[in-house]
């Protein structure tokens, strides 16, 4: 027999409070992620408002090359008696205070605020150039010889889990490591060894000492690389790990060596993720301040790094001698201390007297440094995008 | 000694295992398999699931290696006549002669050309004419030359189910290996390409020696000339695929072939 029909609703929800329970969830995660985007939209919007007037101007070319293509300088504010103030350099001030003559009222030097922040922006690009190099390769060779060669088993656990203890390693403590390893052990080729060496091979021609390459590029970099080390070899070793294992086989099946496989049926299509992992790195070292502090950086330099002054070759030098000089200008690079751009920003906000002047030059290097982050990370997911539409499976 | 028994009128198998024993680890997989494969002959491997057929087909080209702790542990295997375990057998020479075809047709993301010359490219061919005369001729014997030959730049990945599989069995034959080793070929086939690969086995035969996994015991009453039955391990029953499907000699095999499995 049917049931009779009834008007009562057959699914009606119970007053059990699922429903509710549903509702304060769904409310309670919304609320979390809103608060997380606000916050970053926030220091986006701080940024760009404090920023932006300082990088961009009104008039052609509507960008400040100054505070682009200077390097830093002190600025100097000089107050006539009618309360105008005109800013200059070092070199400026005395033929503005002579014009001025009695109408001069006072006059205030502000550190570092003046001129621009190409040494900083060189300096970090070159420490991102040495310090991804370095890692890209130690890292991917670690990532290809744990993930392809390595037998698995208790050593190689204990090898994964001392590379993610590394990570944890808070950055201070490389940048110690940085200044004890590279800045004060490092080996290096020199004709004297210094009293400082720990000790030296002596070769003939020349000698290897452990002297430590001083505080420069090189030693920045080295350490910076071993920051993002871990970071590389993880994510390397994930992106390896996703390549089908079926390439492996049919290529080893082919009459392939391990490498050959590795060459042409795991690393071409790994490399995408590689290079997404290698974005990361590129962000966190240009970011981390701590490493470059006793390694790398300067508060202030007033050249930059390629400015230096070679003995001015003889008018009938070979073209060997010439060669010779510009390979050890380029070399000479690497070997300088740099300021940096994380570092400036420091500078600026904890050590300095702050007033408006330091709170400009602070809020443009921050912009600069946001903006030149996004477009390497920018230019990385593009190239990715392109590979990834060569390699897909 | 009549002269049809003397070594020129019957060749050598080319493929032979004898009385091998082979464990993963600790846990035994084959037991004393005795085994002999014949030049130009379709040799089936039929059995239940975990039987090790697979194993036993990994065996001859030594894809096991790549298994932790997989390893023969007593007889030999001899292919051409030569145990493929002695210290002075290249790895890469042994699989470019004894080629391999997997369950999952797997091309790699590249062109259909690239995918068929790959095994000659690692082993040092450079001579385009050369890999392009391979690539024409491993696709015609794949059947897939008139399909494919106005897009061999094409991503390998844009061809069907089937047509990746025959361009994997075109892969494997262009370094003219002497055995073709196929493990499961057609399991993830639809019936029509299923059809094609079966009849492109034949022709395979006629150049090649090849050996089939199949769990499909039509199959092998269609392509094979010889079947081995395994169960657990062992192998019950090797014949010629007439006489082990019309007659079987074993009860397990048998109870196997009326599906009254026990």
């Amino acid at each position: 027999m049917n049931p009779a029909p009834t008007n009562e609703n057959p699914f009606a929800g119970d007053s059990s409070g699922i429903q509710q329970r549903e509702t304060a969830a769904r409310w309670g995660l919304r609320v979390g992620s809103y608060i997380v985007v606000i916050i970053t939209l926030a220091i986006m919007l701080h940024i760009f408002v404090k920023g932006a007037p300082v990088v961009f101007q009104s008039k052609w070319p509507f960008v400040n090359t100054q505070f682009l293509t200077e390097l830093p300088a002190t600025l100097h504010v000089i107050e006539d008696q009618e309360g105008t103030r005109i800013e200059t350099d070092v070199n400026g001030a005395d033929a503005v205070k002579k014009k001025l003559g009695d109408n001069f009222r006072s006059e205030k030097t502000i550190s570092y605020s003046g001129g621009g922040i190409l040494g900083p922006i060189v300096g970090t690009a070159l420490l991102v150039i040495v310090s991804v190099g370095v890692a890209l390769f130690l890292g991917v060779a670690c990532a290809i010889y744990l993930s392809e060669y390595a037998k698995h088993g208790k050593f190689l656990e204990m090898v994964r889990l001392a590379i993610l203890n590394l990570a944890g390693v808070p950055s201070v403590v490389f940048g110690l490591f940085g200044l004890g390893a590279f800045v004060l052990t490092a080996p290096t080729f020199v004709d004297v060894p210094a009293d400082r060496s720990v000790f030296s091979i002596p070769l003939g021609f020349t000698t290897l000492s452990f002297e430590g390459w001083d505080t420069c590029v090189l030693s920045g970099g080295f350490t910076l690389a071993f920051v993002i080390l871990p970071v590389i070899i993880t994510a390397s070793e994930q992106c390896l790990q996703a390549v089908p294992q079926g390439f492996r086989e049919t290529s080893m099946a082919l009459g392939a060596t391990r490498w050959q496989t590795i060459r042409y049926s795991v690393l071409p299509f790994a490399t995408p993720g590689i290079l997404t992992s290698s974005i990361l790195g590129i962000a966190r070292a240009a970011g981390e301040t701590a490493p470059i502090m006793f390694t790398a950086a300067l508060a202030f330099k007033d050249k930059l790094p390629w400015q230096k002054d070679l003995p001015p070759l003889p008018a009938d030098a070979s073209i060997f001698a010439h060669w010779e000089q510009s390979v050890s200008r380029f070399l000479g690079i690497f070997t300088e201390s740099v300021q940096a751009l994380p570092y400036h920003i420091y500078t600026l906000a904890a050590k300095i007297p702050q007033n408006e002047y330091a709170e400009r030059a602070q809020y443009g290097s921050v912009f600069v440094f946001l903006v030149l982050v996004a477009s390497l990370a920018a230019s990385s997911v593009l190239l990715r995008k392109h590979l990834r539409a060569k390699y897909r499976w | 000694m009549t002269p049809a028994a003397t070594p020129q009128s019957i060749p050598p198998p080319v493929v032979q295992v004898r009385d091998m024993d082979f464990c993963y680890g600790a846990s035994q997989a084959l037991f004393d398999i005795n085994l002999k494969v014949e030049y130009h002959r379709v040799t089936a491997l039929i059995g239940p699931s975990g039987c090790g057929k697979s194993t036993l087909l990994r065996c001859i080209n030594r894809m096991n290696d790549r298994v932790p702790s997989a390893r023969v542990t007593k007889g030999e295997v001899l292919v051409k006549g030569k145990n493929i375990h002695d210290g002075d057998v290249d790895l890469t020479q042994l699989r470019k002669q004894v080629g391999m075809v997997f369950q999952k047709s797997n091309p790699f993301p590249k062109s259909i050309y690239e995918n068929v010359a790959y095994g000659l490219r690692i082993h040092g061919e450079k001579n385009k004419s050369v890999l392009d005369e391979a690539v024409e001729r491993s696709l015609s014997h794949a059947a897939l030359w008139e399909e494919l030959k106005d897009r061999l730049h094409a991503n390998a990945l844009a061809l069907s189910g089937g047509q990746q599989q025959r361009l994997c069995i075109a892969r494997a034959i262009a370094t003219v290996p002497d055995v073709l080793l196929m493990d499961e070929p057609c399991s993830a086939l639809d019936p029509i390409s299923t059809l094609k690969i079966e009849e492109l086995m034949h022709q395979l035969a006629r150049e090649f020696t090849v050996v089939i996994v199949t769990h499909n015991m039509q199959q092998a009453v269609r392509v094979s000339d010889y079947t081995a039955f395994l169960h657990l391990g062992k192998l019950v029953e090797f014949a010629p695929t007439e006489e082990l499907f019309t007659n079987p000699r074993e009860k397990l095999t048998d109870s196997y072939l009326r599906g009254t499995f026990s």
